[in-house]
């Protein structure tokens, strides 16, 4: 399965401060869940795009975040188009299906409005990786913490991150054990093979992982975890004016959308 | 002693050195903080680390869904009852960075953290015996689908009915309530099973409940989707609290041998 790790580097949006690509995403995540006309997501979704090609991103991985969400996109799609109640007919299907709520024609609203569910889905799945690719981890974490997380929270997550690849190595050490002893991770087995497969390996996993967690604590209490100082980081991150001219745009396009929907402007 | 005056709040005197009349110097030791409604921080970065590596493992696919279900599912099904209400914060920083690292198994996009940290918030509240806020919290959650207009469209009130309806029931009567906590704090070997399977439901509606009311929110479905569905949607979630089920109990057994952290224990001291 893939996975989404920094791609971009030396790119203007690598440049950006953290901070500054977790407020252009909440403002994109905002609009596209604000506007259902098909002409507002779309012009979303180029703004977005815009920003994947200026970070030098490959295409690679859109493609298959695509093939990845199509199953989904199809069924909204079908959804909408077939049953959103429309009144401009286009094409005749069958005769009117009351019990299903179908009209027996496809109408026009029916199709942008299924178009525009699915680019809605499309900006949803792209925007975060899009952020994710441009920022080191290190870097998003410390975001999160200017942004006025709680330390105890931002310290979960970080020390969550820095564990991964340990616990990662324990689960291949578990699943080729448990492979010795005859349990099958193939993924073309049975249904009741993956599910005993799943409990064989979680098991093991959690009592091994909590045992770690007795030493890390006894580390965390060593250093006076907690103890009343002011906090200094390894990274530092100060916008720039760039960053300001960013986020001051993104304000702006929030503002405008904002009082665009309040007038009734981007919906059917 | 001018420091015994002093309200114990961030440093404490080291009790040994207390000795009227020594004339030791005063040794101060920090107080320990490393803890979240009674969970160590280190046992919650442990299991935000597990989410994610489980966020990784595909266990079934699910066609019409957004991808497959991972082992995150059964994690989020049994974190309440293994952390108490701190699985709320331990599932929302694993659900956070699993997002960003592997965004295909999160329907709702950024905001898909929220549906695990539900499902741990309400299984955990009802584990630490905040019934009251864990009815609320389930309230919330079954009220929130109602909310959209969608939701009131022919035969949508079934959609929350199985399993929300369930763990409300287990939440709110006081009998069901207090024999599955009992069962799950004692392990009891006749009736674990069970209790174990009525915690894994309220994990796992809380956390499916908030997922499809976001996507509601967000695609707008209709009822041709939801309704027609619901059997195939009631028999996935049946194999997931199933399968938490018996993963909730083989790890709150070895838990309690290993003598390893573990919120009903906190509770039975």
């Amino acid at each position: 399965m893939f996975s989404v790790s920094l791609k971009s580097r030396n790119s203007p949006l690598q440049k950006l401060d953290g901070r500054t690509k977790l407020i252009f995403l909440a403002v994109i995540f905002i609009l596209v869940l604000l506007f259902t006309d098909l002409l507002y997501i779309t012009a979303l979704l180029a703004l977005v795009l815009a920003a994947w090609f200026i970070a030098k991103l490959p295409t690679q991985p859109l493609k298959e975040m695509m093939q990845f969400f199509l199953w989904i996109a199809v069924i909204i799609l079908i959804v909408q188009v077939f049953f959103y109640p429309g009144t401009t007919n286009l094409v005749h299907i069958s005769k009117p299906v009351p019990a299903i709520g179908f009209s027996g024609y496809l109408t026009l609203e029916g199709i942008l409005f299924g178009l525009a569910m699915v680019l809605r889905l499309v900006v949803i799945m792209i925007v975060a990786p899009l952020m994710v690719m441009t920022t080191p981890l290190p870097e998003l974490m410390l975001a999160l913490v200017k942004l006025k997380i709680p330390y105890k929270f931002a310290f979960i997550m970080t020390t969550a991150l820095s564990l991964l690849p340990s616990i990662q190595n324990r689960s291949a050490i578990i699943q080729q054990a448990q492979l010795c002893r005859g349990i099958s991770y193939d993924s073309g087995g049975k249904f009741i093979t993956k599910l005993k497969a799943s409990v064989s390996l979680l098991i093991p996993l959690i009592l091994g992982a909590f045992r770690d967690s007795q030493t890390l604590e006894v580390a965390m209490n060593s250093r006076a975890f907690g103890a009343p100082i002011k906090r200094t980081f390894l990274l530092e991150s100060r916008f720039t004016p760039v960053d300001i001219l960013v986020i001051a745009g993104a304000f702006m396009l929030l503002t405008i959308g904002v009082m665009l929907r309040i007038r009734g402007f981007g919906v059917y | 002693m001018a420091d015994q005056e002093q309200p114990k709040t961030e440093l404490e005197s080291s009790t040994p050195l207390e000795q009227p009349g020594s004339t030791v110097t005063q040794v101060r030791t920090y107080k320990a903080k490393g803890r979240i409604v009674g969970m160590s921080i280190a046992v919650l970065a442990i299991w935000a680390a597990l989410y994610i590596v489980a966020s990784a493992i595909p266990a079934l696919p699910v066609p019409g869904m957004a991808g497959m279900i991972t082992l995150n599912a059964i994690m989020t099904a049994i974190s309440g009852m293994i952390l108490g209400p701190a699985a709320a914060i331990a599932n929302a920083a694993g659900g956070i960075v699993s997002m960003i690292l592997f965004p295909y198994g999160f329907s709702a996009g950024p905001l898909g953290f929220l549906t695990v940290t539900m499902g741990g918030l309400v299984a955990g509240l009802f584990m630490a015996n905040k019934w009251v806020l864990a009815a609320i919290a389930e309230i919330l959650i079954i009220g929130s689908w109602f909310v959209n207009p969608q939701s009131w469209q022919t035969g949508m009130w079934m959609v929350p009915l199985p399993y929300s309806a369930i763990a409300l029931l287990v939440i709110v009567i006081k009998p069901v309530r207090d024999w599955v906590r009992n069962a799950i704090i004692t392990q009891n070997k006749k009736t674990m099973w069970l209790a174990v399977f009525m915690m894994c439901i309220i994990g796992h509606a809380a956390e499916f409940l908030t997922t499809n009311t976001m996507v509601n929110w967000m695609f707008n479905l209709s009822w041709q989707y939801w309704v027609p569905t619901l059997p195939y949607w009631i028999m996935v979630d049946t194999v997931v609290i199933l399968a938490s089920t018996i993963v909730g109990v083989g790890v709150l057994v070895g838990l309690k041998k290993a003598r390893l952290p573990l919120f009903p224990t906190i509770l039975e001291k």
